[in-house]
C-alpha cells in the first residue's frame, strides 16, 4: 500500500490492525493453555504481557506516515464545531475577516485584471511595446518615418503595428462623437481579432490608394447601428468624409493599450479622414502615433532593444532633427491594459492605494487579535481540562491554530464573493471592455487565501501563544492592539475627512473667474495641419462673426481653456531657492474679460502687442514680495510685467499651489487656439447658432463645443468619486474600529467582573471603577491617534493635488476625524461597561 | 509469565531480526516472536509492544509485503513475506552488523583496550 491508499483506507487497516493482534493474543493465551494454565489465568498473564492494546495500536498508526494528515482534519473539524458553537463570535470574526480581505482583494483584483492578466489577443507573450526615450525627454509616441523604418530592418520584430488617437470625430452629423483609432492594417490580423460580420482590415486591400473603409467596434454597431447585420457595405459619415463599413469586431476583441476605440480606420487614410494632416509623410509630426510590435520567435526583449538602439543611430543619419541626443527605444510588455509606471513626477498611485488597503487588513488583522483574545479569556477552563487530560501543549498549539486558520479561509471565502460583487459594479459601471471579467483567475485565489492566512496567523498566534502558556497578562499586546487599531482608523478617516472637504470646497468656493455662461469652440486646427497665417484668419473670422450675435457679450482666444482642457501646461521658477509651479496660457487681450478675471493691477494686452506678461496676484507676490511688479522684466527674458490679475484656479481646480501668468499668442499658437464665448444668458441655447456660424468658414473643420460648466462638473465628480471612494473605507475603517473596541474592552470588564462587583458591593463611586478599568485603554488610544495623525500629515503631502484647494493640514479634518473617532470609541466603551454596572453582585460573587 | 529480555536490544537490531526470520518463508507475527524466542534460547523475548510498530514500519518500506492466510489451527492471520527490496536491505544490514560486531570484538580483545 502506498502513501495515499494508506490514508485513504483508513478503516480497512484498523480493522486488520485489530485482527491481527487479536490473533497475537488467542495464540499466546492458547499456547500458556496448553503449558498447564487454566483459560482465566492465562488470559490474565497474557492481557499483563500485552500491556495497553491501545498504545501498540497507536504506535503502528503513526509507523504509517499519515496521521499528521489525518491529525489536521481532526483539528480542522473539531475547529469547525467549535466555531459552530458560539456562531456570534464567529460570524463577527468572519465578518471582520472578510471586510479586511474583500478591500485588498478588490483593490488586488482591480490591478490584475489592469496588469497582470494579458489582454485576449493571440499569442499575448511577444506582444510588445515600443517607446523612445532619452535623457532629456519621454515620448510615448513614435514618429511614422521611423516606424516604417525600424518596421523595415528590425530583425528581432517579427511584425510592427502602430495606433494613432485622435480627437473624436463627429458620425453621420450626430451631437454625440465617436473615438476613432487609426491603425495599421496588419492590427487586427496580427493580434489574431476576428469579425463579428464582415472582415477586419487586410494589409493587402486597404492602403492608402484604396476606397476609404472602417471597421467599427461591436458595442458602436449595438449602440448606433442596432446590431444591423446590413450595415457592413454601407457608407457612414465621419468627420464630414463618407467611409464604407467593411466589418464588425467581435464583443471580446481587445485593442491595444487602455482606449477602447468606438472604431478603427486605416492608420495608412489618415490624411483622407483628416484634411491637412499628414502624419506619415512628415517625419516632424507632433500627434502621437503608438508603436507595437510582436518579438520574432526567441527572441528577448533586451536584444530587440539593443537592435532598435543601433537602427535608431542610424536613423539619426537620415532625419538628424527627428532623432533626439541619447535615444533609445524602451520595449515592454504590450499586451496589458494598463501599465503602472513609476518614476519621478508621476503620484505613487500603487503605493497609496496599497497603503490604504494594508490599513484596513491591519485594523481587521487587530480585531481578529482582540476577538481571538477576549475569547481565550473564556476558553481558559477548557484548555485548562485539556492539559488536565494529558493533551501536549504542542498540541494544543496546533489545534487552536488551526482553528484560526480555519477562520482566516472561512474569511477569505467570504471575501471572494464581495470583492466579486463590487468588482462587476466597478466594471459595469466604467464601462469596462466585455473581455474584462470579475471572476477572480488564480491569482486572485492565490492572493486571497494567502491575504488570509496571513491575517490568521500574524494575529492569531500571540493570542494564541499566550492562551496555551495561560498567561494572564496580555495587556501589552491588548496595548498594542487598540494603538494599531485607533492610529489606521484615524489615518482613513482623516484622509476621508479631508477629500469630503476637498470636494465642497471645490463645489462651493469660487473658482476665481466665471464659468457658467461661457463656451468654449475648439476648431481642432492643429489636426488638420492648419498653418499659422490660416490659422489666425480662420480664428479673426470666427471671432468677428460670433461678436454678431445677439447675446453673445465677449468673444477671446487661448491656448489653453480652463476647465474643459484635456492637457494642461505647466513650468515652474526658483525664487530664492523656492521652485514656484505656473500655469502658462496664451490668450487674447479679452480673455480676462470673457472669463471675468479681475484686473487687479496695470492693463491688459493690446492686440498685436509682444514681448508683454500679465502676472496672478500670487505669482507676482511670489516673485516681488515687496515690488510693484509693473514694468519688471520677467526673469531673463524681453517680456515685460504689464499687469496684475486676480488668481483663478482655472487650469487645474485641485491646485491651489499653482500660480498662473499669461503671454499673448506667438504665430506658431494659433493653430492650437480654442474660442471663449460669454454670452448673457443660457449658453446652451446658442449652440446651434455658433456651431452653424463655425462650420460655415471651414467645412473642414468639425468644432468642439462644450460648455464650461460641463467641464467644472467633470471635474468635480472625479472628486467626488475618490472622496467616496476614500469615505467608504473610512466607514469600513470605523466600523471595523467599534466591532474590535467592543470586544476589548468587553473583555477587560469580564476579566474584571468579580473585581467590579466586589468594589459595587463595597459601595464604590461608579466613575472611580470606570476610570479603572479604562485605565489601560487610555495611553495606546492616545498613541493610536498621535500615530494616525503623524502618518496622515505625511501622506497628505503626497495627495496635495488630490486636496482640492484644502491644505493638507486641514485643521477641521484632523479636529473632526479624532472627534468622530473618539465619541465612537467612547461608545463603544459605554456599552460593556454598562452591563458590568448592571450586575448581580451577589450571584458574580458565589459564581466565581 | 512474562520473562524480561536479557538484552537491551541496540538500536535498529529488532529490524534485522525480524527481517532474518521473515526471510525463511511467510510468517506471521505471533510466529515470529516465538522463532526468535526460541533461537535465542530464550534470551531474547520481543514484546508486543515492539514488534508490531516495527513489522508495520517494515510493511509501508516495502521490505515486508503481508498477506492474509489460515493458521495450521484454521484462524485467519496476517503472514509477513520478505519482498525483493527486503532482500537486500537484509544482506545490506546482515553485513554492517557483522562488520560492526567484528569491530567492536577487535577493540575489546586488543589488550592494550583492557580496562586496568
Amino acid at each position: 500500500m502506498n502513501w495515499f491508499q494508506r490514508l485513504l483506507k483508513t478503516a480497512r487497516m484498523e480493522k486488520e490492525l485489530d485482527v491481527e493482534l487479536r490473533f497475537h493474543f488467542e495464540a499466546q493465551v492458547a499456547d500458556k493453555i496448553n503449558a498447564g494454565l487454566t483459560e482465566a489465568e492465562a488470559r490474565r498473564a497474557t492481557r499483563l504481557e500485552f500491556g495497553g492494546l491501545e498504545q501498540i495500536k497507536q504506535d503502528c498508526r503513526e509507523s504509517r506516515g499519515t496521521l499528521w494528515l489525518v491529525s489536521i482534519v481532526q483539528d480542522l473539524r473539531f475547529g469547525a464545531r467549535i466555531l459552530a458553537k458560539s456562531p456570534g463570535f464567529s460570524v463577527t470574526a468572519i465578518l471582520v475577516l472578510a471586510l479586511g480581505i474583500g478591500v485588498s482583494t478588490l483593490a488586488f483584483s482591480l490591478y490584475n485584471i489592469a496588469s497582470l492578466q494579458s489582454i485576449p489577443v493571440r499569442d499575448p507573450a511577444t506582444v510588445v511595446r515600443i517607446e523612445r526615450r532619452s535623457p532629456a525627454n519621454i515620448n510615448p509616441g513614435v514618429p511614422y518615418a521611423s516606424i516604417a523604418y525600424y518596421r523595415d530592418n528590425a530583425k528581432s520584430l517579427s511584425a510592427v503595428m502602430a495606433t494613432m488617437g485622435v480627437a473624436p470625430l463627429v458620425l453621420n452629423h450626430d451631437e454625440q462623437r465617436v473615438r476613432a483609432t487609426f491603425v495599421s492594417s496588419n492590427y487586427f490580423s496580427e493580434l489574431g481579432g476576428t469579425a463579428a460580420t464582415g472582415r477586419l482590415f487586410d494589409a493587402a486591400r486597404d492602403d492608402a490608394a484604396s476606397a476609404p473603409v472602417c471597421v467599427l467596434s461591436y458595442r458602436l454597431w449595438q449602440r448606433k447601428f442596432d446590431s444591423d447585420p446590413s450595415i457592413v457595405g454601407k457608407a457612414i459619415n465621419l468627420g464630414g468624409k463618407p467611409a464604407t463599413v467593411i466589418g464588425v469586431a467581435s464583443e471580446t476583441f481587445a485593442s491595444l493599450g487602455s482606449d477602447s476605440p468606438d472604431l478603427w480606420l486605416p492608420l495608412l487614410q489618415h490624411s483622407y479622414f483628416v484634411e491637412g494632416s499628414k502624419p506619415l509623410a512628415d517625419p516632424k509630426f507632433e500627434g502621437l502615433i503608438g508603436m507595437w510590435g510582436r518579438l520574432a520567435p526567441g527572441v528577448s526583449r533586451s536584444s530587440a532593444e539593443q537592435e532598435l538602439l543601433s537602427l535608431t543611430n542610424q536613423l539619426r543619419k537620415i532625419y538628424p532633427t527627428v532623432i533626439w541626443d541619447h535615444e533609445y527605444i524602451v520595449v515592454s510588455p504590450g499586451a496589458h491594459f494598463f501599465t503602472f509606471e513609476g518614476g519621478p513626477g508621476r503620484p505613487p498611485l500603487l503605493e497609496i492605494v496599497g497603503l490604504l488597503v494594508f490599513l484596513i487588513l491591519a485594523i481587521a488583522c487587530a480585531n481578529l487579535g482582540g476577538l481571538l483574545m477576549a475569547r481565550g479569556a473564556g476558553r481558559q477552563r477548557e484548555i485548562q481540562l485539556r492539559f488536565d487530560l494529558g493533551a501536549r501543549k504542542l498540541r494544543v498549539f496546533r489545534q487552536l491554530l488551526t482553528e484560526n486558520l480555519l477562520l482566516g479561509l472561512l474569511g477569505s471565502l467570504a471575501a471572494l464573493p464581495l470583492s466579486y460583487g463590487v468588482l462587476r459594479l466597478v466594471l459595469l459601471y466604467s464601462n469596462a471592455p466585455a473581455w474584462m471579467s470579475a471572476l477572480p483567475d488564480w491569482r486572485v485565489f492565490l492572493f486571497t487565501s494567502a491575504m488570509g492566512f496571513v491575517a490568521a496567523l500574524l494575529f492569531g498566534l500571540l493570542p494564541t501563544l499566550q492562551m496555551v502558556r495561560q498567561k494572564k497578562n496580555r495587556s501589552l499586546w491588548h496595548q498594542f492592539v487598540v494603538c494599531a487599531q485607533v492610529g489606521a482608523s484615524c489615518v482613513l478617516l482623516i484622509l476621508a475627512g479631508l477629500l469630503v472637504r476637498a470636494t465642497l470646497h471645490t463645489m462651493y468656493s469660487d473658482p476665481g473667474f466665471g464659468y457658467e455662461r461661457v463656451l468654449s469652440i475648439d476648431p481642432g486646427m492643429n489636426g488638420h495641419g492648419f498653418a499659422s497665417a490660416q490659422a489666425q484668419a480662420y480664428l479673426d473670422q470666427l471671432q468677428n462673426r460670433l461678436r454678431t450675435v445677439p447675446g453673445v457679450t465677449f468673444v477671446s482666444i487661448a491656448r489653453t481653456p480652463p476647465l474643459v482642457n484635456t492637457t494642461v501646461t505647466t513650468t515652474s521658477i526658483d525664487v530664492a531657492g523656492r521652485r514656484i509651479m505656473i500655469y502658462p496660457n496664451w490668450v487674447s487681450p479679452e480673455f480676462f474679460q470673457t472669463m471675468q478675471i479681475p484686473m487687479l493691477r496695470g492693463r491688459s494686452f493690446r492686440q498685436g502687442e509682444k514681448n508683454a506678461v500679465i502676472l496672478s496676484e500670487s505669482l507676482a507676490r511670489k516673485r516681488w514680495p515687496s515690488e510693484d511688479p509693473i514694468g519688471k522684466q520677467w526673469e531673463k527674458s524681453n517680456n515685460v510685467v504689464i499687469g496684475v490679475v486676480g488668481n483663478t484656479r482655472a487650469m487645474e481646480l485641485n491646485n491651489t499651489d499653482a500660480t498662473e501668468m499669461y503671454y499673448p499668442p506667438s504665430a506658431d499658437d494659433f493653430p492650437e487656439m480654442s474660442v471663449l464665448v460669454r454670452t448673457a444668458g443660457d449658453p446652451n441655447t446658442l449652440t446651434p447658432t455658433i456651431k452653424a456660424i463655425a462650420g460655415s468658414i471651414d467645412t473642414g473643420l468639425y468644432p468642439t463645443i462644450t460648455p464650461l460648466t460641463a467641464g467644472f462638473r467633470k471635474n468635480v465628480s472625479q472628486a467626488e468619486q475618490i472622496a467616496a471612494i476614500v469615505s467608504l473605507l473610512g466607514g469600513i475603517a470605523i466600523f471595523l474600529a467599534v466591532v474590535g473596541l467592543l470586544g476589548l474592552v468587553s473583555y477587560a470588564v469580564s476579566q474584571r467582573t468579580k473585581e467590579i462587583a466586589i468594589r459595587l458591593a463595597l459601595g464604590a463611586d461608579r466613575i472611580e471603577i470606570f476610570t479603572a478599568v479604562l485605565h489601560r485603554f487610555a495611553w495606546p488610544v492616545l498613541f493610536g491617534l498621535v500615530a494616525g495623525v503623524a502618518i496622515t500629515a505625511g501622506l497628505s503631502q503626497v495627495l496635495r493635488r488630490a486636496l482640492y484647494g484644502i491644505s493638507g493640514l486641514d485643521p477641521i479634518s484632523y479636529m473632526g476625524a479624532m472627534a468622530i473617532l473618539i465619541a465612537i470609541l467612547a461608545a463603544a466603551v459605554l456599552l460593556p461597561i454598562r452591563r458590568a454596572f448592571q450586575l448581580d453582585i451577589a450571584r458574580t460573587l458565589h459564581f466565581e | 509469565m512474562s520473562t524480561p529480555s536479557k538484552f537491551d536490544l541496540p538500536q535498529g537490531t529488532l529490524d534485522l531480526l525480524i527481517l532474518r526470520v521473515v526471510a525463511l518463508g511467510p510468517i506471521h507475527g505471533y510466529a515470529i516472536s516465538q522463532h526468535i524466542q526460541m533461537i535465542s534460547k530464550e534470551a531474547l523475548q520481543i514484546q508486543q509492544g515492539s514488534l508490531y510498530p516495527a513489522l508495520h514500519r517494515l510493511e509501508n518500506k516495502n521490505f515486508l509485503v503481508a498477506e492474509w492466510g489460515s493458521t495450521e489451527t484454521g484462524r485467519e492471520a496476517k503472514f509477513y513475506r520478505l519482498t525483493a527490496k527486503g532482500r537486500t536491505q537484509l544482506k545490506a544490514e546482515t553485513e554492517s552488523w557483522e562488520r560492526l560486531t567484528e569491530v567492536v570484538a577487535m577493540i575489546l580483545q586488543h589488550p592494550l583496550g583492557e580496562p586496568s
